[in-house]
């Protein structure tokens, strides 16, 4: 059978067993859990403590609760990702087995936090690199050993450009004339207004 | 096949016959443990406890443990480590005690010794990307889509990345080429290779 948070895929045989480890868990707590992975996953430090006392009144073993907190981030980042609206996520676990209340405990929490959890999403995509800023001087040759009288602007322009695996950045300087200036001035206008416009 | 015990490993292995039966067994346990990787400080300890010098014990454990590693690797039956070690001229108990540890432990040993060996760069994490470019500086107005790829690769501990960039026909092909490699491992012929290798 194929659910939306998976992809449009069959669910994972570990997703499904741990389903059953998740119904030990009261509702309450287990919402308290899921805003716990929500932090996690949006990059903050998570409080393994926190998570400990909110699993001790289940009795789960250590192994347990790690399995928890794997399929709680595998349910929220990958709905997500498909960008599944809590309902349909509710309706998909409580088939999976879910109860209804852990079910829709689990759905508020995801609501609140969807776009948030997206933009985090989007922004580890693979980039490659990324211009961080251009910084830019104006020369005006006056002479040269090749030519007395030059009288010609020169533009320096400093790319610093990040690279994509967070390597740090890297700097390109670049030398134009102005006319070169000009035509690149040009080009780029050209594709700008190809892009659509910002919303 | 008989192992060859060099002059300096047979002086090793001779202060064994100082130590007795016990004394063996305590080394024997303790070089295990340092070839699982633990800690040298319980070196000073046992040295104490069995009243010999730690130089002395140092060189008994590399003797003990060459003979219990050399055998191993090899796979030496009970009769070949038998008649490697009475070469020594060991007492009946310790030579009976030496062959009780190797057997014992070997299963132990070959599969430490199998981690040593080198290998290739391994899988770690692929991201990906799907993009479509939509107008170039010599041409406007096209649809073209290609997938970006990340590789992460882990080599002894070492992250590389490699980037490769396909378009989607190229892709499919990658994907049915892995897929018909992953298929030749149900063929009858890899089957039946496997079925004889266990």
């Amino acid at each position: 059978q194929r659910f939306r948070f998976c992809g449009d895929l069959d669910c994972p045989d570990w997703v499904l067993a741990e389903i059953s480890t998740l119904a030990k868990i009261s509702s309450v707590k287990l919402k308290l859990l899921c805003a716990q992975v929500l932090k996690d996953l949006l990059g903050e430090a998570i409080d393994y403590e926190k998570i400990l006392k909110l699993t001790s009144d289940a009795k789960l073993e250590s192994g347990d609760v790690k399995a928890t907190i794997a399929v709680l981030s595998f349910i929220l980042s990958s709905a997500a990702k498909h960008n599944v609206d809590s309902e349909s996520l509710s309706s998909e676990l409580q088939q999976l087995g879910l109860p209804k209340e852990h079910a829709t405990g689990l759905c508020r929490s995801y609501e609140e936090k969807q776009s948030a959890l997206q933009d985090n999403l989007r922004a580890c995509s693979l980039r490659l690199s990324r211009l961080d800023s251009v910084s830019w001087r104006v020369d005006y040759t006056l002479s040269s050993s090749e030519l007395q009288d030059v009288s010609e602007p020169l533009v320096h322009l400093r790319l610093a450009v990040r690279r994509g695996d967070g390597g740090g950045m890297d700097t390109v300087p670049v030398a134009v004339s102005a006319d070169k200036f000009r035509v690149l001035l040009a080009g780029e206008d050209r594709a700008g207004a190809l892009l659509p416009p910002p919303e | 096949m008989l192992l060859v015990l060099s002059e300096e490993q047979r002086a090793h292995l001779g202060c064994l016959r100082g130590l007795g039966a016990a004394g063996t067994g305590e080394l024997g346990r303790l070089a295990l443990e340092l070839m699982r990787g633990g800690a040298p400080r319980a070196l000073e300890a046992a040295a104490r406890s069995l009243d010999v010098g730690t130089e002395a014990l140092q060189r008994g454990l590399d003797g003990i443990s060459y003979l219990l590693a050399e055998s191993s690797r090899l796979m030496v039956s009970e009769t070949d480590f038998q008649d490697s070690v009475h070469v020594l001229g060991f007492s009946d108990e310790l030579n009976k005690l030496l062959l009780q540890l190797y057997l014992d432990n070997r299963k132990e040993i070959r599969s430490i010794l199998s981690e040593l060996a080198p290998r290739l760069p391994s899988y770690h994490n692929l991201e990906w990307r799907l993009d479509v470019q939509l107008a170039s500086r010599s041409l406007r107005q096209q649809i073209k889509p290609f997938v970006t790829l990340k590789l992460h690769l882990s080599e002894n501990g070492d992250q590389t990345a490699q980037v490769l960039q396909t378009d989607p026909s190229t892709l499919l092909h990658l994907i049915r080429q892995l897929e018909q490699a992953l298929g030749e491992m149900k063929s009858n012929h890899c089957r039946r290779i496997a079925r004889n290798m266990k």
